[in-house]
């Protein structure tokens, strides 16, 4: 499927392949760090859920939980600032027939700036992530989540606090 | 029984501590990657290792399945909260009686005879070591009360 194209296009294809085409073209657009791209392929009120993205403040303590429109674009935009040579590969992509994808994403860059309390070190890092999306009739996400392990992020990066 | 069932049969065992009737549900040969843990290989070594010891260090396990589709190859996608009190010592981290509970994504692959053929797990480890008292990584067994 080509850049941004939607892929309700296909109408003659079913929901299964349907969503995995948008599913694909959003990493697409995450290896060619086009965030503008990732948040088209998404519909307007997208929900946004990374789960292992917790910032501890003193008073508080923020969740990457909200919507991709807000949350969702900053993450990705502030993770391509600090990691600009970042990339990603899917290595399973599993469907069914109601609009949910389940892949297996690798994701790894080469650190250029502080990102969060980690400090920079010029370290490179791959990490397996677990993406689980919904894609609704029109092919856009309109909810996504992640899971991925940030102690095996952070031994890479040469950050050994757990906060 | 169906994928879906499977998986929360799967769960139920999972949430008693009954490693053994869950190893049941499995093929001989089935699989685990737990990939925040590294372990990968057959599920009756690693899988019912880190089974059994959840189970003893948690006695009061709780298991709340969030979310649950069957993909077209079908693989039961959870998403599920664990959550217990720690009365032992788990994974390297002394026990100090913490409360934690943690989201994770599961995917179990269901033969068509509706057996478990492999077992995929993800969570953020770092999370469960905040909520024991883990402050380094490099230092697990050193928590703060």
């Amino acid at each position: 499927m080509s850049a941004g194209t939607m892929p309700a296009d296909a109408s003659a294809a079913s929901s299964e392949t349907i969503a995995k085409a948008t599913v694909n073209a959003f990493f697409d657009a995450y290896r060619d760090r086009d965030v503008e791209r990732m948040a088209e392929l998404c519909s307007d009120n997208a929900d946004f859920r990374y789960v292992p993205f917790e910032v501890w403040a003193r008073q508080r303590v923020l969740h990457g939980d909200g919507k991709v429109g807000t949350v969702g674009k900053a993450i990705w935009t502030a993770l391509i600032d600090a990691f600009p040579d970042l990339t990603n590969a899917v290595t399973t992509i599993r469907a069914d027939d109601q609009g949910n994808v389940a892949a297996e994403v690798s994701i790894g860059g080469t650190q250029a700036k502080d990102f969060g309390v980690i400090a920079c070190t010029g370290g490179h890092y791959d990490l397996p992530h677990l993406f689980l999306f919904h894609v609704n009739d029109d092919g856009l996400i309109d909810d996504l989540v992640a899971y991925w392990d940030n102690v095996h992020w952070k031994n890479q990066l040469g950050w050994l606090e757990v906060d | 029984m169906s994928a879906r069932s499977a998986a929360r049969e799967f769960f139920d065992h999972m949430e008693a501590g009954e490693v053994d009737k869950l190893l049941g549900m499995m093929t001989p040969d089935a699989s685990v990657s737990l990939v925040p843990l590294a372990v990968r290989g057959p599920m009756a070594a690693g899988g019912a290792d880190y089974l059994r010891e959840l189970a003893t260090a948690f006695p009061d396990l709780l298991i709340r399945v969030r979310r649950l589709f069957v993909t077209a190859d079908s693989t039961a996608v959870a998403e599920i909260t664990v959550d217990g009190t720690q009365a032992g010592d788990f994974l390297g981290i002394v026990n100090t009686e913490k409360h934690f509970d943690l989201d994770q994504a599961w995917m179990l692959e269901v033969t068509p005879d509706d057996r478990i053929s492999a077992v995929t797990a993800y969570w953020d480890q770092n999370q469960l070591y905040r909520r024991l008292g883990v402050k380094r990584l490099d230092k697990i067994t050193i928590t703060a009360r």
